[in-house]
C-alpha cells in the first residue's frame, strides 16, 4: 500500500512545503513565547495532522474529490451561515466553529470546496456554447461564499476567491471580451462591496493609498511592520531578538503578521530564502498544471496556485506597504490549524494530479 | 495551443508578483535597512492624538448653554523621560515626585505614547515649561479644551454634562472614535448627541531622535470640531422660572404649541454640571451623586408620579368619547361615596358635598365623587385604554430618555401583585391614585393635545444641529425645522378632519374639557383660580396627588390662551401640598413671565 502510495511522489513540493512549515513554527515560537497560549505547539501538532490529512488526500486521488464537490460546497455554506448566526464573537468576528479545545475556521475549507466545485463545474461546460449562463452560474457558486465571508467580517479570506474565480474562469476559455467585460463590472461594483465593509476595514484601505488618513491608527500599523521588516537588514537581529514585534508594535504577530518577525529576525537573507521556497513551490505547481491534460485537474490546480500566489503576495505586501492590510494568512507559516490543514490538502490535490498524469 | 498560451500567461504574471516581492524587500531592507534599524532601536515614532473641539450647545436666543475652553495639558511620553529630570519636572508643575511616578506608570493603549500629567495649568506655567523643555526630554505641552457650562444649572437636565471615559467604556467602543484620555458625553444631550458634538479627533505621527525629540512629522490628520446644537429652551425664561421655584423641588415645562419646542423644561433640584469637567471638584461629585434629593434625576422627564386629580381628565374623556355622559350629565355628590351599603366610604375631598352637577363643575370644582361614578362607568378596561391612547405608560417621543410610567389594569395587578382588580381600585384609578404613574411631561403631552384637539402631542427639545459658529446664523435654519411640525392656527386648521382623530377622540370632547380646564381657573369656585391671569383667559386643571408616607404631590396643567393656544405649561412641586395652593400661585407668575417674554405689550 505504501509502496503505491509513495510511488510516484512529488517530493520537491513536499520538501519545500514542510521547510515553510518549519521557518513557520520557529517564527511563531519567537512571536509568541511570551505570550500565553503555547501555539508553537500547537502548530507543531496540526503540523503532524496536515502531514497526515496530506497523505489521506493523495491516496484517495483528486477524482473523489471532484465528484463529491458539491456535497461539501453545500455543507461548508452551511457552516459558513452558522458561525454568522450562532458562534460567539471573538476578536470582534464571527470566523470560528469551537470543536473542544479547537477552533475551526470555515472560511479556509470554504475556499478549497469552491475551487473543487468551480473545477468540477466548470469543466463539464463547453467554452464556445452558452458561455454568459456557465459564467453566471461560476460566478453564483463564488459569490455565495464571498458575501457570507465578507460578512464575518474577513475582508482577507474574502478577496482570495477574486484570483481563484479569475484564474479558472480564464484557464477554462473565458472569451476576451467577456473578460475585460468582467473587470469593468468588477470596478464598478466596487462602491458597493464598499458599503460592505466595517468602519475598520475601510479606514485600512484608505490608509494603504494616504497614509495620514488615520496616523495614530490603521497607519501606524503600517509604518510599524515596515520598521519591523527594514530593521532587520541583511542578516536580521538573530531569533527572539526582534523588538518591534517582541514590543507588540505590530500586531497579529504570529498570524497575520509573522512575516515581520522573519524580516526582523532573520533580515534579507531569511526572506529571500522565504521567497525561494515559496517560489520553488509555486514553480512545481505550474510544472504540475502544465502536465497534465484533463481539464478539471488544470483548472483545480490553477485554482490552488492562484490562491496560494496571492495569499503570498498579499501577506508579503502588507508587511512592506506594497499591499492594504486586509488580514491574510501566509500559507504554511502564520500560525492557524485550518490554514495549515488547508494548504496540506491542497498540496496532496495536486501531487495526486501529478501522479495520475498521463505519461507520453 | 490556446490553453498553455493562457497558462504561460498566469505564470508571467506569477513571476512578476515574486518579483515585485523581492525587489521591495530589497528596497526596505537592504537601502533603507539601517534607517529602518535606526527607527526600531528605542522606538523612533510617536504618536500624538489631536482631540476634536466639542460642539457648543446653545439655547434658542443663541446663549450658550455649553461651550469649550482652551487649556494647556501637560503630557510626558515615560519612556523617553529621564528620571534624573524628576525633581525639575516636579519644581516646574508644582507636583509631587511621587504623583509623576505614579501617572507615569499609568495603564496606556501602547507604548511609546504619552500620559498626562497635569491638566489646566496656567500660561505663565505652560511658558516656563515650553523654555525649560530642551531640558526635559519627553515632556511637551498640548492645547486641549475643556468643557464649560456657563449658565450653571441652568438647563442642567437638558444639556447634560460628559465625562472621562472608563477602561471598560473604552474596550467596548470604536476605537477610532474614542481613545484612551476621551470624553464622553454621560447625560441628556452631551449623551444622546454624543456623535455630533465630539466630532472627529486628529492625530500627529512624529520621528523622534534618540533623545526623544521630534525631528519630522510623518503623517498628521487635522482635528475636525463637532457639530454644535441648538436647544429649543429659553435660558432668560428658565432663569426667572428657577427664581419661582426658589428651594422647592418640582418640574416646571412650557411648550409652544405652535412648533411643539419645549420653551422651557426645570428640575429641581439641579446640579451644577461644570463639577463634572473640574478634576479639582470630587467633593461636589460625589455630593451630588449621593444626595437623598436627586439632584440628577429630571423630575420632568423621567419622575414618576401619581397624577392625582390631573388624571380626573383622561376619565372624563374616556366617558363622553365613549358616550356614558354628556358634558350636561348631572351626577350627585353628597361629599362621600360607596359601592354598596357596606362599602368603605370614598369621600370627597370637599367633605359637604358638591350636590348635584354637571361635568363643567365637576371638572371646575375637581368634585371626587363625581368621578368615582363616572370611573364605574367607564370601567377600568377603557379608562386604561384611554389612558394609553393619550401616551401614558409609553415613552414620550423626543430626544431625551423619558420614563414609561405605568398604566395599570387587571392583567397587570394580576402579574405585579397576583391580586384580583377590586372594583375600588377603579374608583381610585379614576382620579388618578392607586397605581398609576406619570412623569409630568406625559401631563404636558395631555394638556397639549387637549388643547389643539389632540394634534401636537410630541414635544421637542432639539432645534438645530450644524456646524455654526455665529449663533445668528441658527435663526435661519430654524424656519425649516420647526416647518415640518404641524402648526397650529386658528380655525380653519382645525378642520382638518385626520388630525381631529389622531388620538380616535372626537372633537366635542376636547371641546368639552377645555370648557371645564376653563372654569377651573375663571369660576370663582374653581380649583385654579388662583392661577388666574388679568391679561388672558387661562385653562387648568390641578391635582393634589396622595403619596404617603408625606405631603401629597402638587400638579398643575394648562394651556393659554384659551380661545387659541399657545402654551401648554405644567408645574409640579413635589410634596406641594396642594395643586390648587402651591402650583396654581405659581403656575400664574409662570404664565406671567412667558408672556412678558414673548407677547410684545400692546402699544
Amino acid at each position: 500500500m505504501f509502496q503505491r502510495l509513495f510511488k510516484g511522489m512529488h517530493w520537491p513540493i513536499i520538501v519545500s512545503a514542510c521547510l515553510l512549515a518549519v521557518f513557520g513554527l520557529i517564527a511563531i515560537y519567537s512571536a509568541s513565547f511570551r505570550m500565553n497560549g503555547d501555539y508553537a505547539a500547537k502548530q507543531g501538532m496540526w503540523f503532524v495532522v496536515s502531514i497526515v490529512l496530506f497523505f489521506v488526500t493523495v491516496s484517495i486521488g483528486y477524482r473523489p474529490f471532484l465528484n463529491v464537490s458539491l456535497l461539501f460546497y453545500t455543507v461548508t455554506l452551511g457552516f459558513l451561515v452558522w458561525v454568522l448566526l450562532f458562534s460567539e464573537t471573538q476578536f470582534g468576528a464571527n470566523r470560528w466553529i469551537n470543536i473542544g479545545r479547537f477552533a475551526i475556521q470555515p472560511s479556509e475549507f470554504a475556499k478549497l470546496a469552491t475551487l473543487l466545485t468551480l473545477a468540477q463545474y466548470l469543466s463539464g461546460q463547453l467554452t464556445f456554447a452558452k458561455q454568459t449562463k456557465s459564467v453566471l452560474i461560476a460566478l453564483g457558486l463564488i459569490v455565495l461564499p464571498f458575501l457570507l465571508i465578507l460578512k464575518q467580517p474577513d475582508l482577507g479570506s474574502a478577496l482570495v476567491f477574486i484570483p481563484i474565480f479569475v484564474s479558472i474562469i480564464f484557464l477554462w476559455g473565458l472569451r476576451k471580451r467577456y473578460f475585460l467585460g468582467m473587470l469593468g463590472a468588477g470596478l464598478c461594483s466596487l462602491p458597493v462591496l464598499w458599503n460592505f465593509l466595517k468602519p475598520y476595514q475601510q479606514r485600512r484601505l484608505l490608509v494603504f493609498l494616504d497614509p495620514a488618513h488615520d496616523p495614530i491608527g490603521a497607519s501606524y500599523t503600517a509604518i510599524q511592520s515596515k520598521i519591523a521588516v527594514g530593521s532587520g537588514f541583511l542578516w536580521g537581529k538573530g531569533w527572539l531578538a526582534g523588538t518591534q514585534t517582541q514590543l507588540d508594535f505590530v500586531p497579529e504577530h504570529h498570524t497575520d503578521f509573522i512575516f515581520s518577525v522573519i524580516g526582523e529576525e532573520m533580515g534579507f537573507v531569511g526572506t529571500m530564502s522565504l521567497i525561494a521556497l515559496f517560489g520553488i513551490l509555486i514553480w512545481y505547481m505550474f510544472d504540475i498544471l502544465n502536465h497534465t491534460t484533463e481539464l478539471r485537474a488544470r483548472l483545480l490546480s490553477v485554482g490552488i496556485v492562484s490562491m496560494f500566489f496571492f495569499q503570498v503576495f498579499v501577506n508579503i505586501g502588507m508587511t512592506i506597504g506594497l499591499a492594504p492590510i486586509t488580514g491574510i494568512t501566509l500559507p504554511f507559516v502564520s500560525y492557524g490549524g485550518s490554514s495549515l490543514a488547508m494548504g496540506f490538502m491542497c498540496l496532496g490535490l495536486l501531487v495526486s494530479i501529478y501522479k495520475e498524469r498521463s505519461i507520453f | 495551443m490556446k490553453i498553455i498560451s493562457r497558462i504561460n500567461l498566469i505564470g508571467c504574471a506569477v513571476a512578476i508578483g515574486f518579483l515585485v516581492l523581492a525587489f521591495g524587500l530589497f528596497q526596505v531592507q537592504v537601502v533603507k535597512g539601517l534607517y529602518f534599524r535606526r527607527m526600531s532601536e528605542n522606538n523612533r515614532i510617536r504618536l500624538i492624538q489631536l482631540e476634536a473641539e466639542r460642539g457648543n450647545v446653545v439655547d434658542r436666543n443663541g446663549e450658550l448653554l455649553a461651550s469649550s475652553r482652551r487649556t494647556y495639558n501637560v503630557f510626558a511620553i515615560p519612556e523617553d523621560f529621564d528620571p534624573q529630570d524628576l525633581s525639575i519636572l516636579s519644581k516646574l508643575l508644582n507636583l509631587d515626585e511621587k504623583e509623576i511616578r505614579k501617572r507615569m506608570s499609568e495603564h496606556r493603549s501602547a507604548s511609546f505614547t504619552p500620559v498626562l500629567l497635569k491638566e489646566d495649568v496656567i500660561k505663565e506655567e505652560a511658558i516656563k515649561l515650553e523654555e525649560q523643555k530642551p531640558r526635559l526630554s519627553g515632556v511637551f505641552i498640548q492645547e486641549q479644551s475643556i468643557r464649560s457650562y456657563p449658565n450653571g444649572t441652568l438647563g442642567a437636565h437638558a444639556i447634560g454634562y460628559i465625562g472621562k471615559i472608563s477602561r471598560e467604556e473604552y474596550e467596548h467602543r470604536d476605537k477610532s472614535l474614542y481613545h484612551y484620555n476621551s470624553w464622553i458625553g454621560r447625560a441628556g444631550i452631551e449623551r444622546i448627541y454624543d456623535a455630533q458634538l465630539r466630532g472627529e479627533d486628529g492625530g500627529r505621527q512624529l520621528e523622534v531622535n534618540a533623545r526623544g525629540v521630534p525631528i519630522r512629522l510623518l503623517t498628521e490628520r487635522e482635528a475636525v470640531r463637532g457639530k454644535d446644537i441648538q436647544l429649543t429652551i429659553d435660558v432668560k425664561l428658565e432663569s426667572r422660572l428657577q427664581n419661582l421655584l426658589g428651594e422647592r423641588e418640582g418640574a416646571i415645562m412650557i411648550l409652544d404649541l405652535h412648533s411643539g419646542e419645549l420653551l422651557a423644561l426645570m428640575s429641581q433640584p439641579g446640579f451644577n454640571p461644570n463639577i463634572f469637567v473640574m478634576p479639582s471638584k470630587s467633593q461636589e461629585r460625589l455630593d451630588v451623586i449621593s444626595s437623598r434629593k436627586r439632584p440628577l434625576l429630571d423630575r420632568g422627564l423621567q419622575g414618576l408620579y401619581p397624577p392625582g386629580s390631573i388624571f380626573k381628565l383622561v376619565t372624563a374623556m374616556a366617558a363622553l368619547d365613549s358616550n356614558l355622559i354628556t358634558p350636561n350629565t348631572k351626577l350627585k355628590c353628597p361629599g362621600y361615596f360607596q359601592l354598596n351599603e357596606k362599602s368603605r366610604m370614598f369621600k370627597c375631598w370637599f367633605h359637604e358635598g358638591h350636590g348635584e352637577i354637571d361635568l363643567y363643575t365637576a371638572l371646575e370644582r375637581s368634585c371626587n365623587v363625581y368621578f368615582y361614578q363616572v370611573g364605574r362607568l367607564v370601567g377600568v378596561k377603557r379608562l386604561a385604554e384611554y389612558a394609553r391612547r393619550l401616551g401614558f405608560g409609553s415613552r414620550v417621543s423626543m430626544e431625551l430618555p423619558t420614563a414609561e410610567g405605568l398604566v395599570p389594569d387587571e392583567v397587570w395587578k394580576k402579574n405585579a401583585h397576583h391580586e384580583d382588580w377590586f372594583a375600588g381600585d377603579t374608583i381610585s384609578f379614576a382620579i388618578g391614585q392607586s397605581y398609576l404613574l406619570t412623569t409630568p411631561i406625559q401631563i404636558l403631552r395631555l394638556v397639549s393635545a387637549i388643547a389643539t384637539d389632540g394634534r401636537v402631542t410630541e414635544p421637542r427639545i432639539v432645534r438645530a444641529v450644524g456646524n455654526l459658529a455665529g449663533t445668528n446664523e441658527f435663526a435661519g435654519k430654524t424656519g425649516k425645522q420647526s416647518d415640518k411640525k404641524v402648526q397650529l392656527d386658528s380655525g380653519d386648521d382645525r378642520d382638518s378632519e385626520k388630525s381631529a382623530t389622531e388620538k380616535g377622540i372626537r372633537r366635542e370632547t376636547f371641546k368639552a374639557i377645555r370648557q371645564g380646564m376653563l372654569q377651573a381657573v375663571a369660576s370663582d369656585k374653581g380649583t385654579a383660580q388662583l392661577a388666574r391671569v388679568k391679561f388672558g383667559k387661562l385653562a387648568a386643571k390641578t391635582g393634589t396627588a396622595q403619596a404617603p408616607p408625606g405631603n401629597p404631590h402638587a400638579w398643575f396643567a394648562g394651556f393659554y390662551p384659551f380661545d387659541q393656544p399657545e402654551i401648554a405649561v405644567v408645574v409640579f412641586i413635589e410634596r406641594g401640598k396642594s395643586g390648587g395652593l402651591t402650583a396654581a400661585k405659581i403656575a400664574k407668575q409662570v404664565v406671567s413671565e412667558w408672556k412678558d417674554i414673548y407677547v410684545p405689550a400692546a402699544v
